[in-house]
């Protein structure tokens, strides 16, 4: 079975069509790199799949290893395992990371009938996580992603990643605002994470990230949908060609 | 809830309140973690007003902790 699946996607931003029939397979063990221009709907995209209000599904659907993913709650989508890394994670002053994290999880463990983590077992579990990635122990102490570099919220995510233990990931441009160095710990933490049981749609426009995180498979969308799909040689095309060959497929 | 405190019996008081809403792009956020919308709301708020309630007298800190849960019970539909 795939862990996702999906079919003829369109998708309605206020009156607008973004998505016009998008179609996608993902199996376990995989990571797809989806690129394309600006506009493309990419972002929207994974905004469908985290189940962000405001974009409407009118045709198609999203199967999550078989199930419905369109008629869950965006924190049933989390319990059951989907995690969109965000763009531009929020910043939350004066709710401490570490609490974030433990109620999170917890309340995660607690959708699918787990027993939830005790503050010392838990505090043990963060803390491997967080040296695994370079996260100082006074990261966790400050407000969620509260005056947090790019590459700080970049990790602060990813380190979510590691301890939801998600089957799904999308990656939404994780590439971008981060430095040689940030990009290289930041991949690295991604890498750490791939297993023959989880999948991974990783978002970028461009082709460097795919030198640190090697995907299965490429896609390239343009105007909303899947243009064409290849490996990696793909991507490398597209560095030096560009997008623009494909403005007239779509 | 405004806390003023004079030892001046000539001083003039006033206060301001402002009122806002918790931003959507957080409440999804928290959400999207694997927290219910309530769950979100009570995070965030309890967060928000943490500095202020710590610098309040006991009594009244613990009452205000009081008020904001019941104020949540069912605010979120």
């Amino acid at each position: 079975m795939s862990w996702l699946e999906v079919k003829d996607l369109k998708v309605r931003v206020e009156d607008r069509e973004i998505l016009h029939g998008l179609t996608l397979t993902v199996n376990p063990g995989e990571v797809h790199a989806i690129m394309g221009p600006n506009g493309s709907g990419k972002s929207t995209l994974s905004h469908v799949i985290a189940g962000k209000p405001g974009y409407e599904v009118t045709d198609g659907q999203i199967l999550f290893r078989g199930e419905d993913l369109l008629e869950m709650e965006p924190d049933e989508r989390a319990a059951k395992g989907v995690f969109p890394a965000f763009q531009y994670p929020v910043e939350i002053p004066g709710v401490a990371t570490m609490n974030f994290l433990r109620t999170a999880l917890n309340a995660q463990r607690k959708a699918r009938g787990e027993s939830e983590f005790s503050k010392p077992d838990f505090l043990k579990k963060v803390r491997e996580v967080a040296k695994s990635l370079n996260i100082p122990q006074d990261m966790l102490k400050r407000g969620v992603n509260a005056g947090f570099s790019g590459g700080e919220k970049k990790r602060n995510e990813i380190l979510q990643m590691a301890l939801f233990e998600p089957a799904v990931c999308i990656l939404d441009e994780m590439d971008s605002g981060l430095d040689i160095d940030a990009l290289r710990i930041a991949a690295d933490g991604v890498n750490a994470l791939r297993s023959p049981h989880r999948a991974m749609i990783v978002i970028t426009h461009y082709q460097r990230l795919l030198n640190y995180i090697v995907p299965n498979v490429v896609h390239v969308m343009s105007k909303g949908r899947v243009v064409k799909s290849g490996d990696q040689q793909l991507a490398l095309e597209l560095e030096t060609a560009g997008y623009a060959q494909f403005e007239d497929v779509a | 809830m405004p806390y003023v405190e004079a030892k001046n019996l000539f001083a003039i008081f006033e206060h301001e309140a402002t009122t806002s809403k918790i931003s959507e792009d957080v409440l999804f956020y928290c959400t999207q973690r694997g927290l219910s919308q309530e769950e979100a709301v009570g995070l965030v708020l309890n967060g928000f007003v943490k500095d202020v309630l710590q610098q309040l007298p006991m009594e009244f800190a613990v009452e205000a902790q009081k008020l904001i849960s019941i104020f949540l019970e069912g605010s979120v539909g």
